[in-house]
């Protein structure tokens, strides 16, 4: 793993997703994205460290939401599916799609929980935003993955477990 | 183990007071205000190409460019002026205060809606002051950082913002508008029906604003599904604040 060119990744796309897109009301979530990528191309513990990595960057431009709860539910998702990909190879686009759908389903919905123990109130929209949030990441997601890998110097092969 | 300590760590920052780790978000936002700001722009304008015939000279370019921005600055100071001009001799507004502040990316589309504004006078800001933009209340200050001249602002639509407010056309009632985070907010167990477009002002609230000050338009009426004599209203806010570039923070009774 290059974690230089990592910390560049993950700094440009949280600029990114907080600058450019931020003004969007419906818009993938890049951060999402990235989580899945590591966890099915880096060994278990690059995931791991990946994971709460992004996790944390997540937090960082999550205002007005508390720090934490996204560190918590990337760093657990994303080291689940590190797990489950040793298991089952997720390298098809499809696969990537579902993948990346499933993970920000649930990461959506434990950052939340996570916010409402620490007392943050849960706006009405929630289950709509998750969702087309996810949707969108799942569409864009896979075709992500190879300039991703291009520039993370990761060796993607799509057909072959 | 690494992920133990992972763990440890993100339990460490959920449970720390958010007034200490929200310095970190703010901070993230100060550091990379510029790439932000550049984002922002990029989405608002419109993809136009121009072709530059007669280009002029670099020096020529150069004092160009310095004259423009020149005039840009005093446009800018102009309209800040007439803005200022217009509220302090407004008569509601007699001996209130107000510091204008520049938006930096609006978050108004998602679960939460909230502002960070710049603000070069941050002296006598404090939380819960009305935050005016394009003439109408848009929020109130939920955190100010003095060190590095930054707020933030919980728009009327973040699902923590609570307001009181009257609605035109039902006299004497009072209501609470609850933010319900979709950039609207929900005024719930209205006694009379109202029609779609009437305005929605938010009360007078002593110390923090004088004057009733319109907050959003009604953009929908339905019956409560609890208590059907009742109606649900849901209120949009009364300008667009995802292309607000300034703001006015409502400073009642400053400090001399």
């Amino acid at each position: 793993m290059r974690w230089l060119r990592f910390a560049v990744l993950i700094l440009a796309v949280t600029v990114l997703q907080k600058g450019l897109l931020a003004r969007w009301s419906s818009k993938p979530d890049l951060l999402i994205i990235l989580l899945v990528f590591f966890s099915i191309y880096c060994n278990t513990s690059e995931a791991i460290i990946s994971s709460f990595t992004i996790g944390f960057a997540a937090d960082l431009v999550g205002s007005p939401m508390p720090m934490g709860p996204q560190m918590i539910s990337f760093g657990l998702f994303g080291t689940l599916l590190a797990y489950l990909n040793r298991v089952i190879a997720i390298k098809r686009m499809p696969f990537q799609a579902l993948a990346i759908f499933v993970t920000s389903v649930l990461t959506g919905f434990l950052t939340h929980l996570l916010a409402y123990i620490t007392g943050e109130p849960i706006p009405s929209n929630i289950y709509i935003v998750v969702l087309v949030t996810s949707v969108y990441s799942s569409i864009v997601g896979p075709f992500l993955f190879l300039p991703i890998a291009w520039w993370m110097r990761i060796k993607v092969n799509r057909y072959r477990r | 183990m690494l992920f133990t300590w992972f763990m440890l760590t993100g339990l460490i920052f959920l449970f720390t007071p958010q007034t200490l780790t929200s310095k970190f978000q703010l901070a993230f936002v100060h550091v990379f205000r510029w790439p932000l700001s550049i984002g922002a722009d990029l989405a608002l304008t419109a993809q136009t190409r121009q072709t530059l015939t007669d280009a002029p000279g670099r020096s020529e370019t150069q004092y160009l460019n310095y004259i423009a921005s020149l005039e840009e600055t005093l446009d800018q100071q102009r309209r800040k002026f007439a803005k200022l001009y217009k509220l302090y001799n407004t008569y509601v507004w007699e001996g209130t205060d107000f510091a204008l502040a520049d938006v930096i990316p609006a978050t108004v589309g998602g679960a939460r809606n909230e502002l960070t504004i710049s603000c070069r006078k941050t002296n006598g800001l404090v939380k819960d002051h009305f935050v005016l933009g394009d003439e109408c209340i848009i929020g109130t200050i939920s955190d100010v950082f003095p060190q590095i001249s930054k707020a933030r602002v919980a728009l009327v639509t973040d699902p923590a913002s609570k307001i009181r407010v009257k609605i035109a056309g039902l006299a004497g009632l009072k209501y609470i508008m609850k933010g319900s985070g979709n950039n609207s907010a929900k005024v719930e167990m209205v006694k009379n029906e109202v029609k779609v477009g009437q305005n929605v002002f938010a009360l007078k609230k002593p110390g923090f604003l004088d004057a009733p000050m319109i907050v959003g338009k009604v953009s929908e009426c339905k019956r409560n599904q609890k208590y059907p004599a009742l109606w649900d209203l849901t209120v949009v806010p009364a300008c667009d604040v995802g292309q607000l570039e300034d703001v006015a923070v409502i400073i009642m009774n400053p400090q001399k």
